[in-house]
């Protein structure tokens, strides 16, 4: 929290709720603790004001208002994020958007929506589903982050593989710039007019400025899917079939694979039908046009036999496949069957490298004593391994933080990256020297300085700096407020 | 030039590899001669050259196959042409990553020839790929039909290599498909016309070679009809991976007379057969004739349909509508040329939006004023449905009069300081794009 006065900061408290109206600000340090993390609770950080603007306009003036204050400010959608990105590291003002969650234009003719940035990302598939069409890009948080929040890390899910990520969806936006400027970058249109800034601007991580209207694709649904889970007694097989079905000239909508310990815990909390037994699965889905895709599913199971497959089963309807989805798209909060916590990494890699990089996260996390599940993009190399913990046990939780960036730093060994969809945010931003040069990083800094020359949109993020005064970095577990009341658990 | 500056240029890239006086005929724009012509061999020749241009702030164009080379408005100040020929190998190709890794002076063909030996392609296809380097049409965000299905070059590049203003080298992105770590620079490279940086090396995404790919014509008395089928087929279960339209002028170029859609499929042959029969059965209820094959090699005449089908161009003219607006743009435009007495072609990326207008000069002699006219009107026209035209082609004498690119409204503030942020000396290709950058 910065330090302003007290009647600085009622006077500022003022200014904003003639904004956005009385019921649109949150100072009392109580409520301002709901937006103090985000989706990793590792990191904590309070603000001086939590408002809600319902308007570009709102957000315009409130962005105004922070330049003439000279206080930090940053956006938030559902917080779902897993990297710190939308925390108020240097106090401030949190812009929620969560007021502005409509659908404002849907073009079936163009195949456009255009939407606000506090759209429950499902919340569009849903809108245009009933005409046939869907907004591709599906994180696993998809029931509840936001279109916003996609944007800000350019968020990925498990059919980018086919589809592409959020940047391959998004036509344009309008956006608060952090003097409060409204612009338009890129329109409904293809083609940027200049640069293209439309696609500079997603995955800016909110550093940037603020997406207020959002025109992005929406796709026909697929004619047909088929899913497929292939199961192996090695998960080094698992990973061969990979880049075998690669190598057959195939590209599934999704690859995704499930280790033994993540099998257990997703067959505990929903049997959805792995086996227990196997050293990893893969499920892997097609679509496309009902024709051939019988054909394909047979080049899939022949890549699979020929990788050493142990059992592949097809889903015989979409109850069998919804089913299949189900362990992978809830295997984060499975894992509270077998451990109290844990902390999701994010990394990517060669698809080719996956047996060697598996093997090395293995050895990093025995070697620290921990354990380790993985449910992961196997497809676009995207890992996700799930170091469980307990936050109660003294050291734990430094000993997880010292193995991610032992993981990370394989990844950048291998000519991968340290994120593949979660965002550097804060808990990253020491790392980005494994990947980028200092020249690299000088020339993201005077891009960064085009659009936020002052520095107070988002400040601390992407960029390794020195750690900021208020609470980050690892530190010990503590129930957080909303725990302790009751409202919220850990799992 | 300063001797001294020859001398060093020289001296960092070799004798050989620096061209002065009738040699620079080639690299003649618009009648403006540069200085020197420099190819460097290496990433750092590069850098250097760069640097040596920095100390002394001349203006530097990089060149690759030339193909665009009279895009935007040429340099006012003369400077040297670095050319990127001599960077030219592939530096990684690994068929189970589904990437590879090139310099920025090899040939898209000679790119894609070997991709295609091991399986695999770069699914883009720009016009003149024997010619056009990958880094030219990266910085040109140059494309073909299948970018229908398969997207531009913002949708390949994963990971760059630049050499900035300052002689320094960057990268941005990776190597692998999938990457959120800082920001998005291969974004930010595409289509910036070298303003920003040389592009020096390029890793993109590759897609696995289909099985099959057929290319499909129907034609149509009216374009509009052809409009009409085009809306059906994108509101159908069809997969295309282009969707051309083109007018009775512009199919002459791939010896169709009238109207016409063409229409790509790719993937297993039932799949193709599948969809071919299907489209049939769309564009026949709109009124299109029988659907006919068309040989592969039609694949490369239709990026430049529209433009082929006259001896002497006096402008082409580029639009982004929506895909909803394509049929009527073309309808309207040219009749708006031909109340001025001008003959055009049109050919367009239907099922995107993008169309593209080729104004002929073999009627009456061309008077740049009554071309730029025709050109602003058509602007007004893409601009009132909420696109936007580029004036892809002319004389110096139109672009004077026509501004070549389209206004980006309040984010040319934001580009412009870029531009200031990582060029500031406005070196690199200084003048030559969007907002006088």
């Amino acid at each position: 929290m910065s330090t302003l006065t007290a009647s600085g900061k009622g006077e500022i408290r003022r200014v904003l709720e003639a904004i956005v109206g009385p019921g649109g600000v949150l100072s009392d340090p109580d409520e301002l603790m709901v937006y103090e993390s985000d989706g990793l609770t590792l990191f904590r950080a309070l603000a001086d004001f939590v408002v809600f603007p319902t308007s570009a306009e709102h957000v315009s003036a409130i962005v105004k208002v922070a330049n003439r204050e000279n206080l930090p400010f940053v956006a938030r959608g559902a917080g779902t994020g897993l990297s710190g990105g939308c925390l108020p590291t240097e106090g401030g003002i949190v812009i929620s958007l969560m007021r502005m969650n409509r659908v404002l234009e849907v073009d079936y003719d163009n195949q456009i929506a255009v939407v606000e940035p506090g759209l429950v990302n499902l919340h569009l598939s849903w809108k245009v589903g009933p005409r046939g069409y869907y907004y591709a890009p599906d994180p696993s948080s998809q029931q509840a982050c936001t279109i916003g929040g996609n944007i800000a890390n350019n968020s990925g899910g498990p059919h980018t593989l086919k589809y592409g990520v959020t940047t391959n969806h998004v036509l344009g936006l309008e956006v608060v710039m952090p003097d409060g400027e409204i612009v338009w970058l890129g329109g409904k249109t293809r083609e940027a007019c200049g640069y293209d800034l439309a696609g500079v601007f997603v995955g800016s991580e909110g550093t940037f400025g603020i997406a207020t209207k959002v025109a992005v694709r929406i796709l026909k649904k697929p004619q047909a899917v088929k899913t497929v889970l292939a199961a192996f007694d090695e998960i080094d097989r698992a990973s061969a079939a990979v880049s075998a079905i690669i190598a057959r000239g195939l590209v599934p909508a999704a690859i995704e694979m499930i280790d033994h310990l993540t099998i257990q815990a997703v067959e505990d909390a929903f049997n959805c039908g792995y086996p227990r037994d196997a050293d990893a699965v893969l499920l892997i889905e097609l679509d496309g046009l009902a024709v051939g895709l019988e054909a394909q599913a047979e080049r899939i199971v022949a890549a699979c036999r020929e990788a050493g497959a142990r059992e592949i089963h097809t889903a015989k309807n979409e109850a069998e496949r919804q089913l299949l989805w189900k362990g992978r798209k809830s295997a984060f909060g499975a894992y509270g069957r077998v451990s109290p916590a844990y902390m999701v990494m994010d990394g990517v890699i060669p698809r080719t490298k996956l047996p060697y990089v598996l093997r090395r996260v293995n050895e990093i996390v025995a070697a620290a004593g921990l354990r380790v599940g993985n449910v992961f993009h196997a497809g676009d190399g995207n890992l996700h391994p799930n170091l469980l913990y307990d936050p109660r046990k003294p050291g734990d939780e430094a000993r997880v933080v010292a193995a991610g960036a032992e993981i990370m730093k394989v990844c950048a060994e291998v000519g991968g990256s340290i994120s593949g969809e979660h965002g550097i945010g804060l808990e990253k931003s020491d790392f980005m020297p494994f990947i980028f040069s200092a020249a690299d990083l000088s020339l993201m800094h005077r891009l960064k300085n085009a659009f936020n020359p002052t520095g107070l949109c988002n400040p601390g993020k992407i960029f390794p700096t020195k750690k900021s005064c208020v609470e980050v970095g690892p530190v010990a577990y503590r129930p957080h407020a909303i725990e302790e009341k009751g409202l919220a658990q850990r799992f | 030039m300063p001797p001294a500056l020859l001398e060093k240029l020289r001296a960092t890239v070799g004798p050989a590899n620096v061209l002065t006086g009738i040699e620079l005929t080639p690299y003649v724009v618009e009648g403006r001669t540069p200085e020197a012509a420099v190819f460097p061999g290496s990433v750092e020749e590069v850098a250097a050259v760069i640097g040596l241009a920095a100390e002394t702030a001349r203006p530097v164009t990089p060149w690759g196959g030339g193909t665009a080379a009279s895009a935007g408005i040429p340099t006012a100040r003369t400077g040297l042409v670095l050319g990127l020929r001599r960077l030219g190998r592939l530096l990684e190709h690994e068929p189970g990553d589904l990437t590879a890794t090139v310099e920025a002076g090899m040939t898209v063909e000679t790119f894609q020839t070997a991709l295609r030996s091991r399986g695999q392609w770069m699914s883009l296809d720009p016009a003149d790929a024997h010619l056009a380097t990958v880094g030219g049409v990266l910085a040109t965000n140059a494309s073909g039909p299948r970018r229908h299905l398969y997207g531009t070059a913002r949708d390949l590049l994963i990971g760059v290599t630049v050499v900035t203003a300052d002689g320094a080298v960057v990268r941005g992105g990776g190597k692998v498909v999938k990457n959120v770590a800082g920001y998005d620079l291969p974004k930010l490279f595409v289509g910036s016309y070298g303003t920003l940086g040389v592009i020096v090396e390029a890793t993109v995404k590759l897609r696995p070679l289909p099985d099959h790919e057929r290319l499909v014509c129907i034609r149509f008395e009216r374009l509009k009809d052809a409009g009409a089928a085009v809306r059906s087929v994108m509101a159908s279960d069809l997969i295309p991976n282009a969707i051309e339209l083109l007018d009775a002028t512009a199919s002459t170029a791939i010896s169709v007379t009238g109207a016409a859609l063409v229409v790509g499929f790719d993937g297993l042959r039932e799949q193709v057969d599948w969809q071919c029969a299907e489209l049939a059965r769309l564009a026949g209820a709109c009124g299109g004739h029988e659907a006919q094959p068309l040989q592969a090699d039609t694949w490369s005449s239709l990026g430049t349909a529209a433009r082929a089908t006259s001896p002497v161009t006096a402008a082409v003219m580029t639009f982004a509508v929506l895909p909803s607006q394509v049929a009527e743009m073309m309808e309207q435009g040219a009749g708006v040329a031909r109340a001025r007495g001008l003959n055009t072609a049109w050919a367009a990326h239907a099922g995107i939006g993008v169309v593209r207008a080729m104004v002929a000069a073999d009627v009456v002699p061309t008077e740049p004023a009554a071309i730029a006219v025709v050109l602003a009107e058509w602007r007004e026209m893409a601009r009132g449905g909420g696109g936007h035209a580029t004036l892809e082609w002319a004389p110096l004498a139109v672009k004077s009069l026509v501004p070549v690119w389209d206004d980006p409204g309040a984010a040319a503030r934001i580009m412009e300081r870029i531009k200031a942020q990582l060029d500031p000396q406005n070196i690199l290709n200084p003048g030559r794009f969007v907002a006088g950058i």
